[in-house]
């Protein structure tokens, strides 16, 4: 099947079978490996993506699905020229990231909780992560680190 | 496998009749799952969530209606709900699956343990199934028949739940025990919706609950003793053993029977204790 939409920015045209996920589509299709695949049933998180505003699972989506709209994936936050966005530099000097597998869903949950409420407390920010699985830092790190990214926001 | 993405109700409710083996998705937080492991392999999948016929929550001629494809987030963040629907919805996976699952997908998946189940029965959820021939009205006390099973028939869409807007008075709350995920111990769900007097005596009460029968069930005994009386100890006793009399939880690896049974009687006080606040 024929599909348009736009993801990162850029507008993409893609022919994909029906039965394909968004997740192979944005892994294996368009080369954007940040996308993780945990569980690959809807409980890890780890392959969340941002579409239309809203953090979903790529696992459980199907490719088609994409169709006119717009997306966001951990390979658009930072600038071409390689400047970090606030998340991910907060996620480095929190130490918020061990092994690194979770960081890339975990990010995508925060930036979609943070364009909608940009000063986010404790609890708001438990709750938008609460569909991502960590098995390293037990969170108290990556909670610290949406905080003061949420800080840096100074128009909230 | 073949996916079709119609544009109007109509379209899709042809494609439905006519096409042999086609199955719709909502959300597909359920139906992805359930393809995956092959328990299903429909043909044809008829995508139905960007409908607008089925999208949205309104008021209109006494009722409430909420679409089909109006998906939990959107239940989640609405300020005209009744408490024990917006309690359920929020109970519902993580954020990501809330975002996409929808309020049809709940309902027509028919897992006993469905979170938007027994707050719709508690409030009287009446269903509207359109096929391209007819439109019919069921209660969802009466839409499911065993696990996994309904009176929906292939050739039939979930377009919108109502609620008799009667419902808005009155006071509700949901419980549930046991969050779905890999480590799940029980989903004993209840629901209770009501209208009492100052001295907490219960003028009118619907309540049900999940995951200790095969059905979302609806506690019509527990009802009736309530009904007309003040809420004391000695009447919570006596419901406790109503509410062991109408469940039938089964043991499985998850918890035992008699664990279950006393699950479902603390999570119906406590939910009774809430819907009864505010009336004191
Ligand atoms: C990780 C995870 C956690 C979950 N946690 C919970 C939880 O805590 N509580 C809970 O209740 N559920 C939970 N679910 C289940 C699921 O997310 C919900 O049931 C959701 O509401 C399903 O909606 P959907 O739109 O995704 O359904 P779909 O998967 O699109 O459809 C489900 C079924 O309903 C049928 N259907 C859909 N819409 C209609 C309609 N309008 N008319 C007729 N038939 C229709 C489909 O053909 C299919 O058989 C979870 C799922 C996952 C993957
Ligand atoms: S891979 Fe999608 S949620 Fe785990
Ligand atoms: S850093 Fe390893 S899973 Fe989160």
């Amino acid at each position: 099947m024929h599909l348009e939409f736009i993801c990162n920015g850029k507008k993409v045209s893609v022919d994909v079978p029906a039965d394909m996920r968004a997740l192979d589509l944005i892994r294996d299709v368009m080369g954007l490996t940040g996308t993780k695949e945990g569980c690959a049933r809807g409980e890890c998180g780890a392959c969340t993506i941002i579409v239309n505003g809203k953090a979903v699972n790529s696992c459980l989506m199907y490719a088609v699905k994409l169709k006119g709209k717009e997306v966001f994936t951990i390979e658009g936050l930072s600038e071409e020229s390689g400047k970090l966005h606030p998340l991910q530099e907060a996620f480095l000097e929190e130490g918020a990231v061990q092994c690194g597998f979770c960081t890339p869903g975990m990010i995508m949950s925060a930036k979609a909780l943070l364009d909608r409420n940009p000063r986010p407390n404790e609890e708001e920010i438990e709750e938008a992560i609460s569909g991502n699985i960590c098995r390293c830092t037990g969170y108290a790190k990556i909670v610290k680190a949406v905080t003061r990214a949420g800080l840096g926001n100074n128009h909230g | 496998m073949n996916y079709l993405i119609p544009e109007t109700l109509d379209q899709a409710l042809r494609l439905i009749s006519s096409q042999r083996n086609a199955k719709l998705i909502a959300g597909g937080t359920d139906l992805s799952v359930q393809i995956a492991d092959s328990l299903i392999s429909p043909e044809i999948l008829v995508d139905i969530s960007g409908l607008e016929e089925l999208k949205g929550i309104e008021e209109k001629n006494g009722f409430l209606s909420l679409g089909a494809a109006t998906t939990i987030d959107e239940l989640v963040s609405s300020s005209i709900l009744p408490h024990c629907l917006v309690q359920g919805a929020k109970s519902i996976g993580s954020p990501q699956i809330r975002n996409i699952g929808t309020l049809g997908g709940n309902i027509c998946n028919a897992s006993p343990c469905g979170d938007t189940l027994t707050p719709l029965i508690a409030l009287g959820g009446i269903l509207v199934l359109v096929s391209s021939s007819a439109r019919r009205k069921v209660r969802l006390e009466d839409f499911f028949i065993g696990p996994k099973m309904t009176v929906c028939a292939d050739n039939e869409i979930l377009t919108e739940v109502l609620i008799e807007k009667d419902y808005l008075q009155g006071r509700s709350a949901f419980r549930m025990t046991g969050k779905r995920s890999g480590q799940v111990i029980s989903q004993v769900n209840v629901a209770i919706w009501l209208e009492a007097g100052k001295s907490r005596e219960i003028e009118k009460i619907r309540a049900a609950v999940g995951s200790v029968a095969p059905v979302p069930l609806r506690l019509k005994r527990v009802e009736q003793a309530l009904k007309g009386r003040a809420v004391h100890e000695r009447l919570l006793k006596e419901v406790s053993e109503l509410i062991n009399e109408e469940i039938k939880p089964i043991s499985d690896v998850r918890a035992t029977d008699d664990y279950r049974r006393r699950v479902t009687v603390t999570l119906f006080r406590d939910a009774l204790e809430e819907a009864l606040q505010g009336f004191n």
